[in-house]
């Protein structure tokens, strides 16, 4: 008796696509969609000369107003082709997915028809015969399934594409566009209707935001970026989504004015720092995440190029916000704007890695925030003192309360799921997070302070700052020299003409838990150049923050505290400790 | 003789970064491109973005021809006679394009 050898599985055809690319063509479309809405709005605003009659104006206006009916629905056209592009990048990559699923199943297939046609080529015993006939049944019945998953899979595409065929093709002339979105009110507009004021709390935008239907959340996130882009409620996701439109359409707006020779002093400054935040999305997207390998998230939270007399305001974060079990916000200190967001890009991408890889079970999500405005220099790099005087609280105390407003809108936008939150301020970042906690209640779960010049005038214990000491964390290497700044003991800098900054988080009189914050390139004395290093793989300090951000406090390794005897210099017993090298990253 | 307002000069320079935005809006859709797409679809995708690219920058020019429109109408009121000195100096400004 000859065994009936099962047939070998069907191949699956290839698939060769960018879904990422296609992602990019779904941005552009829909900040192109974006700036001719504007025109719509505009024909039927601005446009409109109130204060003009005469012939020549009702010629005019007779116009306009056409102008402005199709720009309305060229707008919806290709938002709709756009919001498709988008769905067919995800069914893009899902494709690709299920097809790498069915290539594996099929080379696993062909191993097990290449073994039975090896078995039954020996010589066989009636009952091996038998034995291995039942085994060609169960493959051959495997090979089938296997063939009718691919024809589905085959099916499954040829529908995809023959529906993005068709979005792109029924608005292809103007006469369609008229036809099928002439005088259709765009539902971006009922919504933002019923958008509450401005001073509205976070949790009353959030409220807004999920009475919205999808529909109307993705016609708003197309029609006006701006809107809600920036506002504290809104979930991450979408701030990031209207975010990226309203960079896609500067990036286009101010290049073209660029190339054309007419761009102003000012559209260049922001065009700089709009190029700031694309590069800082690049390198969070350009690192991968420790434990899977992928790409790590980026979400643009914050992007106002023009803020602060031109020198920017930017967010991002690595990891989502919205789902992420612990976010940790960090404030940047001076000399900071706009054009400093992929540096602090680089640190945010760095925390999340040894957040990851030292509490690989939980997900992370890192976000370096300049939403204040920072003062420009940086005495320790020789800068001098600017005319707002640098060594003062005026800046943090503003920076302060935008901070705590920034966490409020975390909150809001998670409310019912809470991720464990903490805030991180670094060198003049310190004491704006100081202050936002002492004068605005920062609704956070631990604080840390980094590299402090002093936390706050007001501030004379962690006890003030409205959160438990237990949660009130400071590292200061013993060689740095900024952190030498703060007070000590019973001499108070900002007595002293009003310069100072509060005190050291991580003396002994402050109450704070003080972690160890080495840097294995310390030499003998203090440097500024120490003052940068909080936030390097393989340190200390790194690894302890991380340690933080988790939750993790069994693993902090704690620093014994700085102590100003009554006579003679304040003393730091880290001065003389070993400088460990904690391991924050995978090897290699 | 119709009184031609400072505010028509004022849309008109609207008008002219009206024209301007959407050029730049036209380049976005031209250089979205189609290669991301597979071969089934990207031949669609690339007659849509060209024949969409050619839409955003007629639009544009309709901006720009509105803004021309209102300087010509803006010179020609200049230009009467019994116009007074004021109103021509409130005008002057608006009568080239900047950009």
């Amino acid at each position: 008796m000859a065994v009936t050898l099962p047939s070998r599985p069907r191949a699956v055809p290839a698939l060769v696509c960018d879904p990422g690319a296609v992602q990019d063509t779904a941005t552009r479309l829909l900040a192109a969609s974006a700036q001719v809405d504007d025109l719509g709005d505009f024909a039927g605003g601005r446009a409109r000369v109130g204060d003009w009659a005469g012939p020549a104006s009702e010629a005019y206006h007779a116009e306009v107003a056409p102008t402005g009916e199709q720009a309305d629905a060229m707008s919806l056209a290709l938002r709709a082709v756009a919001r498709r592009v988008d769905d067919h990048a995800d069914a893009l990559t899902a494709l690709l997915t299920r097809r790498g699923d069915l290539d594996d199943r099929r080379q696993h297939l062909a191993q097990q028809v290449a073994w039975c046609e090896r078995e039954a080529a020996k010589p066989l015993t009636p009952a091996q015969q038998d034995e291995l006939q039942e085994d060609c049944r169960r493959v051959q019945g495997a090979v089938d399934v296997h063939g009718t998953d691919v024809a589905t899979w085959v099916t499954d595409l040829e529908t995809e594409e023959r529906e993005m065929k068709e979005a792109f093709t029924r608005v292809l002339d103007l006469d369609a566009v008229d036809r099928l979105y002439g005088g259709v009110e765009d539902p971006a507009d009922a919504a933002l209707d019923r958008k509450p004021g401005a001073g509205a709390s976070p949790a009353e935008v959030n409220a807004w935001w999920e009475s919205l239907s999808p529909e109307e959340q993705q016609a708003v996130m197309a029609a006006a970026p701006g809107a809600i882009g920036n506002l504290d409620g809104i979930p991450a996701g979408a701030r990031h989504e209207a975010n990226s439109i309203a960079l896609e359409r500067d990036l286009a707006d101010w290049r073209h004015a660029e190339e054309a020779g007419v761009i102003t002093d000012d559209e260049r400054d922001w065009l700089a720092n709009a190029e700031a935040a694309q590069r800082a999305i690049e390198e969070i997207e350009g690192r991968v995440d420790p434990v899977t390998g992928d790409p790590i998230q980026a979400q643009l939270y914050l992007y106002d190029p023009a803020a602060f007399d031109g020198d920017g305001a930017v967010a991002v974060s690595a990891g989502d916000l919205d789902t992420a079990d612990n976010v940790a916000v960090v404030t940047p200190g001076l000399g900071t704007d706009g054009q400093s967001a992929p540096y602090q890009a680089d640190r945010a991408a760095t925390l999340y890695e040894s957040s990851r890889y030292l509490g690989p079970d939980e997900t992370n999500a890192t976000l370096f925030w300049i939403g204040y405005d920072a003062p420009d220099n940086v005495p320790w790099e020789m800068e001098g003192f600017d005319a707002a005087g640098v060594a003062t609280e005026g800046a943090a105390e503003a920076g302060g309360a935008r901070l705590a407003d920034t966490v409020d809108g975390l909150r809001a936008s998670r409310d019912g799921d809470p991720a464990h939150l903490t805030a991180i301020g670094h060198s003049y970042g310190s004491t704006t997070t100081g202050l936002a906690a002492q004068q605005h209640g920062l609704d956070v779960d631990d604080v840390v302070f980094v590299g402090s010049p002093g936390v706050g005038g007001d501030t004379d214990h962690a006890s003030d700052l409205g959160i438990d000491p237990d949660h009130v964390w400071a590292g200061a290497n013993s060689r740095d020299t900024v952190t030498w700044l703060g007070n000590h003991g019973w001499v108070h800098g900002e007595t002293l003409a009003g310069a100072g900054l509060g005190d050291d988080p991580t003396e002994d009189d402050f109450g704070a838990q003080r972690f160890q914050a080495e840097d294995p390139s310390r030499g003998d004395g203090r440097s500024f150049d120490q003052h940068s290093l909080y936030f390097e793989h393989g340190t200390e300090s790194l690894a302890n923050i991380s340690e933080v951000v988790n939750g993790d406090y069994g693993d902090v390794t704690h620093a014994d505290h700085r102590h100003d005897p009554f006579l003679g210099d304040p003393e730091d017993p880290e001065d003389d400790a070993d400088v460990q090298t904690p391991r924050t990253q995978p090897v290699g | 003789m119709e009184v031609v307002p400072v505010s028509v000069g004022r849309a008109a320079q609207a008008w002219d970064e009206q024209h301007l935005d959407l050029a730049a809006a036209a380049g976005q859709v031209g250089s979205a491109g189609s290669s991301g797409f597979t071969t089934a679809v990207a031949g669609t995708a690339s007659r849509f973005l060209t024949t969409w690219q050619r839409h955003v920058e007629r639009v544009a020019t309709t901006c720009e021809d509105r803004a021309d429109g209102l300087r010509r109408t803006m010179q020609t009121y200049v230009d009467a006679e019994g116009t007074t000195t004021a109103d021509i100096d409130a005008l002057r400004p608006y009568l080239v394009e900047e950009r």
